[in-house]
């Protein structure tokens, strides 16, 4: 990491405020803290800013549509703090624009290295975009529209290998069902989940050693999908 | 024609006219015995010769049988014509019977008194003596009996006659007087229906009997009904309550969490460490706080709850109040205003409860800082507190419902921490006072809920 990320804090509860804030700044990140959803999107304008930290259930405003209204205002990485019963406003968000999810309760490892992933992106999409990418045993070559696993070539079809390389394009984010739908068969299928089921199923077979516990292809249960840049 | 057989004639007229007026009111018997009574009086006074039965001409023979003949078919005809009248009124006593007791059936909306009330009803529009309901259960028999006679039905008899009835067969009589008739659903016997004490139409008792099993389905379906919509209001509060604790414990659990995590952690300074842990306590002093309101909302539903009245003063409740919820009023400015000189005779410890509820849901939802108005009032009749906020206020649409378990208003349902149980708790808590709870919003703002105990005042 060359500099110190800038990180907003957007959650009304006091004590998440005082559990989460010193626990990031200890980690070295700036770190600046809001209460609502206007506040929030206010400091976003002002810029300066790497990530944001959100909490679903801000006392003013639905929490997609503050990430909508960030998201006029900038790119940094949404990592969104939900309860499970607010599952539909979280998926919501993700659909906007958010990248990631944290689910209450969580522990303050897993809300780390959620933050590491992103702002992992932030500072390697500040470098020029790559034409492949090496994950694990994988190497997909973008230009090529090749894959190879293992030194063998794996052959997709066309399909398989668009999927592969939208969400690897967007390693380490959630992508909700309907984003992917969206940019693979169009608007017309977004509600037709079973596809991407199906497509999914086959290119697991062909990319993960065991496609019963995928390793680079994992699924966010009723979200949508994250392909892991560094599987341990 | 002479005189004397016109005089002969207008005698038998008369006493066809004497015979036609005994037969329109008297019994059968009667009219034919006085239908030979003016046969005899005829032939004695009127036929010569005169005050002797004799009959001297062939002639008068034929006037004498002739009255006869007359008088016995005009008695018949009366009396038959009165024996339908008759029936025609006891099918309509009948009918008026069943009809009343049709309507009593569809009273009947408890089902676990259905039986025996059922009993009951039968007994009293039919003026019988012993009524008895009996339902088989295995190789036991239910038997629910109405009735100023005492009788004692014997089961091994009960199942004999049980037995017929599913053979198709008809019942045979029972102890002496004592009548059985199958209660039936479609051609399936469901039971027994015994009566005794008075005389009744085979077929108005076929038509009891089959009234008393559409009693006995209805009041199964009613059972059943009832328990469905139990179950549904039980799944529906369950659902509830774990979406509303799904929703309350994460909060503070996270925060536990993190903030446990940050005191094993090498990084916090010394102050830092006590904030830490202070956010620990406070977290979990909220938690506490909800189990609270998770067992004082279970121990209401339970009844378990008894009030215990003594003198206190309103300042008193208030103050009781206040303490309850002390952590959530922090730092909120409450002005009390409450009458000093007077007592009230309720439960300080219910009252209390309630009124910590309203001040807590005042505090939760209206800014930080804004101040929260208490006004105790003692009245001829009791006790009322209102608790004014400077909030929002809540939506038209919202206030019939504020006090429904776990319902909690559109314009802070996963906003604002809350449970929905506090304002239910505090109805239910008062309404073991007999006390009455209501909120509205003031038109320059905030909302303002007042609770009213009777009770005694000095």
């Amino acid at each position: 990491m060359n500099r110190t990320a800038r990180i907003l804090l957007v959650d009304d509860d006091v004590s998440i405020q005082r559990a989460v804030a010193p626990l990031l700044r200890s980690r070295g990140y700036h770190v600046d803290v809001v209460s609502t959803g206007v506040e929030a999107v206010t400091a976003v304008a002002g810029g300066g800013l790497d990530l944001i930290v959100l909490d679903l259930g801000l006392p003013d405003l639905e929490g997609a549509e503050v990430c909508r209204q960030m998201r006029a205002h900038t790119r940094a990485p949404i990592v969104i703090l939900s309860a499970r019963s607010g599952e539909a406003e979280k998926v919501a968000a993700l659909d906007i624009g958010a990248d990631d999810y944290v689910t209450k309760p969580f522990g303050p490892e897993e809300l780390l290295a959620r933050i590491r992933v992103a702002l992992r992106r932030v500072f390697e999409a500040e470098a020029p975009e790559v034409e492949r990418v090496q994950v694990g045993d994988i190497i997909i070559d973008f230009a090529r529209h090749r894959v190879v696993r293992a030194d063998e070539e794996v052959r997709l079809t066309p399909k398989e290998f668009e999927l592969l390389a939208l969400l690897a394009r967007n390693a380490d984010r959630v992508l909700t069902h309907r984003a992917i739908l969206k940019a693979i068969w169009g608007p017309n299928a977004v509600d037709q989940p079973e596809h991407l089921w199906v497509l999914m199923g086959q290119l697991r077979k062909k990319i993960e050693p065991d496609p019963g516990t995928p390793r680079y292809l994992l699924s966010e249960p009723w979200v949508g999908y994250r392909f892991v840049s560094n599987p341990d | 024609m002479g005189y004397d057989d016109l005089m002969t004639a207008t005698a038998a007229m008369g006493l066809l006219i004497i015979v036609l007026l005994v037969a329109a009111t008297a019994p059968l018997w009667v009219a034919v015995t006085t239908s030979f009574a003016a046969v005899l009086a005829f032939n004695f006074f009127f036929l010569p010769p005169v005050g002797t039965l004799t009959i001297a001409d062939p002639q008068n023979w034929t006037a004498l049988f002739a009255l006869l003949v007359v008088s016995l078919v005009a008695s018949n005809l009366s009396a038959v014509a009165r024996a339908r009248t008759r029936e025609a009124e006891g099918r309509r006593d009948s009918l008026a019977r069943l009809f009343d007791l049709s309507r009593d059936i569809l009273l009947i909306t408890d089902s676990q008194e259905a039986n025996a009330s059922l009993a009951g009803f039968i007994s009293r529009r039919f003026d019988f003596d012993y009524v008895a309901i009996c339902v088989p259960q295995g190789s036991e028999w239910l038997v629910f009996e109405a009735g100023p006679l005492r009788l004692t039905l014997d089961p091994a008899q009960l199942s004999a006659v049980y037995r017929q009835v599913e053979g198709g067969q008809q019942p045979s009589a029972g102890p002496p007087e004592v009548r059985f008739v199958p209660l039936r659903l479609g051609a399936r016997p469901i039971g027994l229906l015994a009566a005794a004490g008075r005389p009744i139409e085979d077929a108005t008792l076929d038509a009891v009997a089959g009234l008393t099993a559409i009693a006995i389905e209805r009041a199964q379906f009613l059972d059943e009904r009832k328990a469905a919509d139990l179950a549904r209001q039980s799944e529906a509060l369950k659902s509830a309550l774990l979406a509303s604790l799904g929703h309350d414990l994460r909060t503070p659990l996270t925060a536990i969490k993190v903030a446990a995590s940050n005191l094993q952690a090498s990084w916090p300074d010394e102050q830092e460490r006590r904030a830490q842990s202070d956010l620990i306590l406070t977290e979990v002093d909220r938690l506490t706080r909800l189990f609270q309101n998770i067992l004082e909302m279970a121990r209401i539903d339970a009844g378990a709850i008894t009030q215990d009245t003594r003198w206190v003063s309103p300042s008193e409740i208030i103050e009781a109040a206040r303490s309850r919820v002390e952590p959530s009023l922090r730092g909120r400015v409450v002005q009390v205003q409450a009458d000093a000189d007077r007592l009230v005779k309720i439960d300080p410890r219910l009252t209390a409860a309630a009124l910590s509820q309203l001040l807590e849901n005042a505090a939760q939802y209206s800014p930080a800082g804004s101040a929260i108005e208490v006004h105790a009032t003692v009245g001829a009749d009791g006790l009322t507190i209102a608790v004014r906020d400077r909030g929002p206020g809540i939506p038209e649409a919202d206030l019939p419902h504020v006090f429904e378990r776990f319902y909690r208003g559109a314009n802070v349902r996963d906003r604002r921490s809350g449970t929905g149980m506090g304002l239910a708790i505090a109805r239910g808590v008062l309404a073991i006072e007999r006390g009455r709870i209501a909120a509205e919003n003031c038109s320059d703002g905030g909302v303002r809920f007042t609770i009213g105990v009777p009770a005694e005042v000095k």
